[in-house]
């Protein structure tokens, strides 16, 4: 068997802070697919100058900013 | 001449049940099969995907070993006493090799007392000419284990991205879904064919008992999946030695095995032959150990390289 996957773990290794982020603080689930990042955090605090917001659970949908050209998915 | 009867003071830790797990145990004797279940074990093929049932499995196994471990123990009073006889009988101050033979080769058969407790064992010598050393006493510890296995069924990708928890799946980037769960944590690499890259964990236990989680994933996500080949690829340990190595020194006299680029990279590459085992050695005296498909090897490597790194450590 190629371990090309061996080339290939650095891309599951590399993202390891997600998870450091999962044991640390308060993300509690991500998602990647289709080029949509989903967090899902719990114990947030939204500061403004004046006004802070504290809520239990927010669900975060981030599409990508720039025109990365058409999706290819199967 | 005085530890003849006791063990050494470094070496008390390799008596205990605790000790179980560094080199001093006789892996390597042939009355044992070897790695004496501390490698993983072809196991029947359970197709449930229980995490209870490998939990439980793990513990029994974890219980053989220590019964393995106890009779170990008991040879190695046995052979201590059979030395301290042959000791007083006047053989010579071969009493340190001695105690290093035994604990780490092949043990004499209980109930027999060798004229001469020899140190001439069925084992063939690892390294050409060490001389008469003590085990280093460091145990290398293991950082990551990389092991695969097969779920035995073609899998929907996106479907597993959309459905499960903390998962990534970017097959522009890369043609598989990577997801991560906490406890062992770890991050798997799964494919459409089926098959699964489990990476991260620090034990061959915690490596297959995670790929069972995965696996149950998947399975609940609706895929018929099995639990097919599970079997480690690589493990990675490291260890430090304590004091700083010399490393133009090492490649100078080491240089079939070694390949030292300071402007490349700041580590020594030694490839050693037997174990089939790369290690990184730094000058700090930090040592990497790699390229291993059981913990043995890794063991069986330092133990390997211990002496020599001693005869290069820097004075100054």
């Amino acid at each position: 068997m190629a371990y090309q996957l061996y080339r290939n773990t650095t891309l599951g290794n590399s993202l390891q802070e997600s998870l450091d982020e999962l044991i640390q603080g308060s993300l509690n689930t991500y998602r990647f697919c289709d080029n949509v990042w989903t967090f899902v955090l719990n114990d947030v605090e939204f500061r403004e100058v004046t006004e802070l917001i504290k809520v239990d659970k927010v669900k975060i949908v981030a599409c990508d900013g720039k025109n990365t050209g058409s999706n290819t998915t199967e | 001449m005085d530890q003849n009867n006791s063990l050494p003071p470094y070496a008390q830790g390799l008596a205990s049940p605790q000790g179980a797990m560094t080199p001093g145990i006789p892996i390597f004797s042939p009355m044992m099969p070897y790695g004496t279940g501390l490698t993983p074990q072809p196991i029947q093929n359970t197709n449930s995907l229980s995490i209870l049932e490998e939990q439980q499995r793990q513990q029994q196994q974890q219980q053989q070993q220590q019964q393995q471990q106890q009779q170990q123990q008991q040879q190695q009073q046995q052979q201590q006493q059979q030395q301290a006889v042959a000791a007083a009988a006047g053989t010579s101050g071969q009493a340190p090799q001695l105690f290093h033979s035994q604990t780490l080769t092949t043990a004499p058969l209980p109930g027999t007392t060798p004229l001469y407790p020899s140190p001439m064992t069925p084992m063939t010598p690892i390294t050409p000419a060490t001389p008469a050393s003590e085990s280093s006493g460091i145990v290398p510890q293991l950082q990551n284990i990389v092991s695969t296995v097969n779920l035995g069924c073609k899998l929907d990708l996106k479907t597993i991205a959309l459905r499960a928890r903390n998962a990534e799946y970017n097959p522009k980037r890369f043609a598989a879904v990577i997801m991560r769960i906490r406890e062992p944590r770890t991050t798997a690499l799964i494919f459409s064919s089926g098959k699964m890259v489990c990476t991260g964990a620090k034990s061959e236990e915690q490596s297959r008992l995670a790929a069972r989680k995965y696996a149950r994933v998947v399975q609940k996500l609706g895929f018929p999946a099995k639990f097919l080949d599970f079997k480690i690829q690589n493990m990675v340990g490291s260890c430090d030695v304590k004091f700083p190595i010399r490393l133009e020194g090492l490649v100078l006299t080491h240089q079939q095995f070694s390949s030292y680029e300071p402007e490349l990279f700041p580590g020594l590459i030694y490839r050693m032959i037997k174990p089939r085992i790369v290690l990184l050695i730094f000058v700090s005296g930090k040592v990497v150990l790699t390229g291993a498909k059981v913990r043995a090897e890794i063991y069986e490597a330092f133990e390997n390289i211990y002496p020599i790194l001693k005869g290069f450590r820097k004075t100054t």
